[in-house]
């Protein structure tokens, strides 16, 4: 299950899986947005390479007209993906505030 | 637990609905079941990507042992395709020369403990294991 929506001001809203079979939904929907600015991941649960794939090809465009995308609310599991696929450092990253 | 799958990446559900069923009740953190799940769906993938046209399932089984899990996929009607060799991917590369092509086998040599490609008679095997007493994803 995964679901993507726009939450207006160029926030798009990330849910569930985002996965290979997910991955052209993900696309064709950036695709029509024309200036995403920041990617809320707090309902995100995982991400594979299809779904970086699909993040690598938004954040070229979104650069390319002088912009650039931000990930906000980024579970730990998450964030090692990127971390290790070296990401982190193509992406400004934001982790879940921690509680308490 | 053994189950197999029709080779479509529209059976990625049904494969994670299989691995939830695996690690119910077990004592498995949460960094782990991810993991394992990437491992999965990359390797999977794989196998539908560069095989499109094999008309069997693909296999995996899934055992909790030795402190560790361990998976196995296999594929009957597969052509030889090494997921044990070097990823060309630069993690330091700037974002004008990154592509997403090798990403996932990267990723994978990232987060399992060990990695062993079997091709044999026309059936590619792939048994990975991930150590449940690691702390972290390995450098």
């Amino acid at each position: 299950m995964f679901e993507i929506e726009s939450a207006g001001d160029g926030t798009i809203v990330l849910s569930g899986r985002l996965d290979a079979a997910q991955a052209r939904k993900a696309q064709e929907f950036l695709d029509g947005v024309a200036c995403p600015r920041e990617l809320d991941c707090t309902r995100l649960e995982y991400i594979s390479s299809a779904g970086l794939g699909v993040l690598l090809r938004t954040q070229k465009r979104v650069m390319g007209q002088g912009g650039g995308l931000r990930l906000v609310n980024v579970s730990n599991h998450i964030r090692d993906v990127f971390r290790y696929s070296g990401f982190d450092k193509i992406f400004v990253i934001e982790s879940i505030p921690e509680s308490g | 637990m053994r189950e197999a799958f029709s080779r479509s990446l529209e059976s990625l559900e049904q494969i994670f609905g299989f691995t939830e069923r695996f690690f119910a009740g077990r004592d498995i953190e949460e960094r782990h079941r991810y993991a394992v799940n990437l491992v999965i769906e990359e390797l999977f993938s794989n196998m539908v990507k560069y095989n499109a046209s094999g008309a069997g399932n693909i296999e995996v089984e899934m055992r909790h042992q030795d402190g560790g899990v361990q998976v196995r996929l296999s594929d009957r009607e597969s052509v030889p395709f090494d997921v044990t060799a070097p990823r060309a991917v630069d993690p330091e590369a700037p974002l004008e020369r990154r592509r997403s092509g090798g990403l996932g086998l990267f990723l994978v040599q990232k987060f399992v403990d060990s990695l062993d490609y079997a091709y044999r008679d026309g059936t590619s095997t792939i048994t990975f294991t991930r150590n449940l007493d690691k702390d972290d994803v390995r450098d």
